[in-house]
């Protein structure tokens, strides 16, 4: 339990930081999605159950202000934590860029549902598409930097809230 | 296989089980659970934009008095030119008041004007949408028009009890009614692609085949009053090209939309009043 609320306000924390950065950048017409950073470590280390806790919070968070009905982002990340968890023990996950990596792609895939489930929703959606692009390249690109500070801050967090950073862990101390 | 197959299947069966929990569970719950997550952020959305109204005020400190004089007299000017302004409006608005009775016609709707620092702006290529810091608390109701010294900012479509969150112009989820500038003839605005370091546009649609307009010689929309959400007569932007539809009875173009709406820090929401 205390595992999952110190995860949470890591995530909350993810998430106020990613709302301001969104905020200054309207200028630009650029706005960041970081949705795979919220669900990766918990997905690769947690277990199921908790993993998809996080999950469902975290998308909470991104539910809300959104015309998308209500669920969508949770529902998505979610199906994230389903899928690198069914393939997680085939991956070296204690290495750092192979998190980095799976972060990457689960954000792609969950940019793509949203825009899939958005685009649906918005009429003349093929005049869109340019700036979903964009979007996309900018958030992969700010999310392969900041990807390896967020996991050392989410494990430090973990570790200075006494809770173990893994089942793994768990069970050896 | 059968039993390590049905193992290795099993997550994916927990996730259709939470799909399927998810679609039964009541609105009731899921809009509860919407506002207590809203709720929650939005202490930091207002804390940050209280810090970012306390850095501006702390920068402005570091301006000269001369500069603060210079800004006191062009105050000053602008006050004495919205003066008269007000005492023509106020003249205008008995004239309407006097033919309204006259004609025995229905009163036009009122607005009251609620200035609203805006919290935060969430523009992506889904959606473009504003969190301003007032909400049921001031009496914001949902679908007011919210409004800025350009023109029409958008429509508020959230309101919960500090914060109101507002759909912009530029927003492809926002259409309204709109007219040329000078014309009575209704068309169709909707926001449109917001391109990455680019101008907000937005599109038209059902224009008169009879007007014109280009990049040089721009020509001006405004809200049509039509809908009884937005009062006539608001700036809403620009066309700047227009093309024959496919079916050639009307034109559709693009719209080009005022810079300042993606740097937005203070709108005015106008409530409309209530008739008893």
């Amino acid at each position: 339990m205390r595992r999952t609320v110190v995860f949470f306000l890591t995530q909350f924390l993810l998430w106020a930081l990613v709302s301001q950065a969104n905020h200054e950048l309207t200028p630009w017409g650029i706005a960041l999605f970081l949705g795979g950073l919220f669900v990766g470590l918990s997905a690769l280390t947690f277990d199921r159950r908790e993993a998809l806790v996080g999950a469902f919070a975290a998308g909470f968070l991104h539910d809300v202000g959104t015309p998308l009905p209500f669920g969508t982002h949770a529902l998505a990340f979610a199906a994230a934590v389903v899928f690198i968890q069914h393939v997680r023990h085939r991956l070296n996950r204690h290495e750092g860029l192979v998190t980095v990596m799976v972060i990457l792609i689960t954000n792609l895939g969950l940019f793509l549902v949203i825009s899939a489930v958005a685009l649906r929703l918005l009429p003349d959606a093929d005049r869109l598409t340019s700036r979903v692009f964009s979007d996309l390249i900018a958030s992969q690109i700010v999310l392969a930097l900041v990807s390896p500070w967020f996991l050392a801050l989410q494990t430090q967090a973990l570790r200075l809230g006494g809770c173990a950073t893994s089942p793994e862990t768990a069970a050896h101390g | 296989m059968p039993p390590r197959r049905l193992h290795a299947s099993r997550p994916f069966l927990v996730l259709g089980l939470l799909l399927a929990g998810w679609f039964l569970v009541p609105t009731v719950i899921k809009r509860a659970l919407g506002i207590s997550f809203f709720e929650l952020q939005a202490p930091v959305h207002l804390a940050a934009s209280h810090v970012r109204d306390l850095q501006d005020f702390w920068s402005l400190r570091t301006r000269s008095s001369h500069d603060l004089i210079a800004a006191g007299r062009d105050l000053a000017r602008l006050n004495a030119s919205y003066e008269v302004t007000l005492q023509q409006t106020e003249t205008l608005r008995r004239e309407v008041a006097r033919l309204e009775a006259l004609l025995r016609m229905p009163t036009l709707p009122g607005y009251r004007s609620e200035p609203a620092r805006v919290a935060r702006r969430d523009f992506n290529a889904w959606w473009q949408r504003l969190t301003v810091r007032k909400g049921r608390n001031y009496g914001i109701v949902l679908g007011s028009p919210v409004i800025f010294g350009g023109g029409v900012v958008g429509k508020v479509t959230e309101v919960h009890a500090y914060t109101a969150v507002v759909d912009l112009i530029s927003s492809p989820t926002l259409r309204l009614a709109a007219t040329l500038e000078g014309d009575t003839r209704p068309l169709s605005f909707q926001g449109a692609n917001n391109p990455a370091f680019g101008p907000a546009r937005g599109i038209v649609d059902y224009v008169p085949t009879d007007a014109s307009a280009s990049e040089f010689s721009p020509r001006r929309i405004v809200t049509s009053g039509l809908g009884g959400v937005f009062p006539a007569g608001l700036l809403i932007g620009e066309i700047v090209r227009l093309e024959t539809s496919t079916d050639g009875l009307f034109k559709t173009g693009e719209v080009r939309l005022d810079n300042r709406l993606s740097e937005l820090t203070e709108v005015t929401v106008l409530v409309p009043e209530r008739r008893d």
